[in-house]
């Protein structure tokens, strides 16, 4: 790193055409496209859950207090299970973006770093 | 509560003076090395991501989360399962949509952001007065309950509580900033823990011990009113009205139903509701049903079942799922805790950890607050079912045992307090310092003088509420505001900054609106219909609607360096290949010694 008296903005390299480049090349297009098959189906799985969950405890009494066992009914299972399935998504996010999207984003810049130096 | 007079609770005030302490001690000592402008605001980024997500979640979990959750158990039953879940799930928001482009960004915080991305100044002015007025309205239910909890356990009035808690925060964050308030927080999480779970393991054990809650009280099923326990005196403090559902005789002193009462009543369930003024003594014998304050589940059957009141209880639970999942991402203090990360990768693992401490928390208020339905119904007499967490183990276990469990709960209580504020007014008084003062480390000092007393001189002010509906609206605010923002800024090219600020002003206008409607009708009889207490399920998607309308049509309005902006933040990580905009701004450690003032540049 160099010591001279240069503000920050001038550090910032490549120049706005090598971003435009990387921008519109295939890798980084193939990085979005990973990043969005997964977040947004997964998004939408859980609003769903979410919101269907609301519409059966107003909307589906009968079915909601059928008794497990003792005072468990199945409104209180589903209830925790909204905890379990919001865990178990951040698990397999942190499991795709470990596999899937850090390897794709490490290429990118090993290319940009390379071309740079 | 009890009437009789608040008696000093001396293991409860010396578990809040130990707390209070060890916060200082803590920060203290972990502070000395501070003193950087980037020590203050990022912790070098160099906090380690399990320390960090013990730290965000003890900085999350405030006074809604340690008080308001057990409490609205107590009064509406399964519904309020939506809170813990919704205060979980925000986080998987986060770390889905912003957690990993934002870090990248190099912004860190939200003015920061919406500059670097927009490159609007006049919308980054619009957005530090958003996390102000954000950051000062989540401030407000923090002290006020710390003003309710101190008032309970020592004879003192309610103002003590807040300045306590401001002081405490004030001259803590004087001392350290931001990285000792990283060790605090980390800290302060497992205290919180400790209280609430220590407690609920004791009473649980006690009441499996005892077989249940024996054949006196209503079971949690039952389709009964709960019922008193013992004989029970009650105070009512603030004026409430009552759903009597079983006769009842009891003895009253003061004004019920607007005429003078003194010795025994009889109410009948014909007459349906009881109005009940302020300053009214009402004595309950053991055995008599529980009549539950308007608003909230009478018996014990519609409690334990999902939500019943057909389509504005749909609504109302619609709009708080909206607000808290898409409201995290907007509060400044959880955001600024994202760039404390070393990488993306460590964002991630810090967000998995912080869903796991959340989820292990909310476990002992939702206990709790269920067996405060046994053996404390006379909160659900007043309406304030905050103090449920702090009163239950007194009721439980008599004579001193109790007291001491119950003073560890009023330390937790007041840790919760002492640790969601620093958060707050460290983020808020960040952001003050770099944009409306000068941004050195003196500045940061006098921000966070400033983003102290104000709240704390508008909670001395405004009437009280529960805390954790107050809290919804505060989600709200943000999920209304900072949301849309965020999102379509990382995920749509298009934005700009024209459409950004009309989204914002729209967004946050109407939750502003509401707000101020909600308190006008709070004081003139409470007339507002449900969607003005829970705005977000109308409010986001206008906003939204708003930024995507107005983005489309100023298009002219692009910054050019868009490509530039969103590779960067879709991209890897800043390893000398995009700089960090804290380094970018504050230099390297070996320009930062050539210029011995600490100035910053831009």
């Amino acid at each position: 790193m160099s010591t001279t008296e240069r503000t920050g903005a001038e550090h910032l390299p490549p120049d706005p055409a090598r971003w435009r480049e990387v921008q519109d090349s295939a890798d980084f297009a193939e990085l979005r496209r990973r990043l969005r098959r997964f977040v947004f189906p997964m998004t939408g799985l859980f609003l769903v859950w979410y919101l269907v969950y609301v519409l059966l405890a107003d909307y589906a009494h009968g079915f909601m207090s059928t008794r497990l066992f003792g005072n468990i009914n199945i409104a209180l299972v589903l209830g925790l299970l909204q905890f379990v399935s919001t865990f178990v998504i951040t698990m397999l996010y942190v499991r795709y973006a470990n596999r899937r999207i850090d390897p794709q984003a490490e290429k990118i810049r090993a290319q940009i770093e390379g071309a740079d130096k | 509560m009890g009437g009789t007079a608040v008696e000093l609770n001396l293991w409860a005030v010396s578990g809040i003076a130990l707390v209070a302490v060890m916060t200082f001690y803590v920060g203290f000592r972990s502070s000395r090395a501070a003193s950087t402008t980037q020590d203050f605001l990022v912790a070098r980024r160099t906090v380690r991501s399990r320390r960090n997500a013990a730290a965000v979640s003890g900085e999350y979990l405030s006074a809604a989360s340690f008080l308001g959750v057990a409490g609205l158990i107590l009064k509406d039953g399964v519904d309020a399962l939506w809170y813990p879940i919704g205060f979980t799930a925000g986080y998987l928001a986060l770390m889905l949509f912003v957690a990993a482009p934002l870090r990248r960004s190099g912004a860190y915080t939200l003015p920061d952001f919406v500059e670097a991305r927009l490159g609007s100044s006049g919308l980054r002015k619009l957005a530090t007065f958003f996390v102000i007025f954000i950051g000062v309205l989540y401030l407000l239910p923090q002290l006020q309950a710390a003003g309710l909890v101190l008032s309970r356990i020592m004879p003192v009035p309610q103002w003590v509580g807040p300045v306590i808690v401001i002081v405490v925060v004030v001259v803590n964050v004087f001392g350290g900033g931001m990285r000792a308030i990283t060790v605090v927080q980390a800290f302060q999480y497992w205290l919180k823990l400790f209280a609430i779970a220590a407690p609920t393991f004791v009473l649980c054990a006690i009441f499996i011990g005892r077989g249940g809650a024996g054949t006196d009280t209503t079971a949690l099923t039952a389709d009964a009113p709960p019922t008193f326990a013992e004989t029970t005196t009650v105070r009512v403090e603030t004026p409430v009205r009552l759903q009597v559902k079983e006769p009842v005789w009891l003895w009253a002193d003061g004004r019920v139903n607007g005429a003078p009462a003194s010795g025994d009543v009889f109410w009948r369930p014909e007459v349906g509701e009881v109005t009940v003024d302020a300053g009214t003594t009402l004595r309950f014998n053991a055995g008599s049903a529980v009549p539950v304050v308007a608003g909230a589940p009478a018996d014990n059957e519609s409690w334990a079942k999902p939500s019943s009141g057909g389509a504005g209880d749909l609504f109302t639970t619609y709009s708080l799922i909206f607000a808290t999942f898409l409201g995290t991402m907007g509060l400044p203090h959880v955001l600024v805790r994202f760039y404390t990360n070393p990488d993306g990768k460590a964002a991630r693992r810090t967000t998995l950890h912080i869903m796991l401490l959340l989820a292990l928390f909310y476990m002992f208020p939702l206990l709790l607050g269920a067996l405060s339905r046994i053996y404390v119904p006379e909160l659900l007499v007043t309406g304030r079912t905050d103090a449920a967490v702090t009163t239950l183990p007194v009721k439980v276990i008599p004579g001193i045992p109790g007291e001491i469990l119950s003073a560890v709960t009023a330390a937790g209580a007041f840790a919760a307090f002492l640790s969601t504020s620093s958060g707050l007014v460290v983020s808020v008084s960040g952001v003050l310092s770099t944009d409306v003062l000068r941004g050195r480390v003196r500045d940061f000092r006098w921000a966070a003088l400033i983003a102290g007393i104000v709240p704390l001189a508008l909670a001395l002010v405004l009437r009280p509420n529960d805390v954790s509906l107050s809290i919804g609206v505060t989600f709200a605010l943000a999920a209304s505001t900072f949301c849309p923002v965020l999102l379509l800024g990382i995920w749509w090219r298009k934005l700009t900054w024209v459409g950004a600020g009309a989204g914002m002003i729209v967004g946050g206008g109407l939750v502003i609106a509401a707000i101020a409607l909600d308190v006008v009708s709070r004081y003139t009889g409470d007339w507002a219909p449900s969607f003005v207490k829970q705005p977000a399920l109308i409010t986001v998607p206008i906003a939204f609607f708003v930024v995507y309308i107005v983005s489309k049509a100023t298009h002219r309005r692009q910054p050019g360096d868009t490509s530039r902006t969103l590779l960067r933040m879709h991209a890897p990580d800043p390893l000398g290949f995009i700089r960090d905009r804290d380094v970018a701004r504050f230099g390297t450690a070996e320009e930062r010694a050539r210029l011995a003032d600490g100035r910053h540049r831009r």
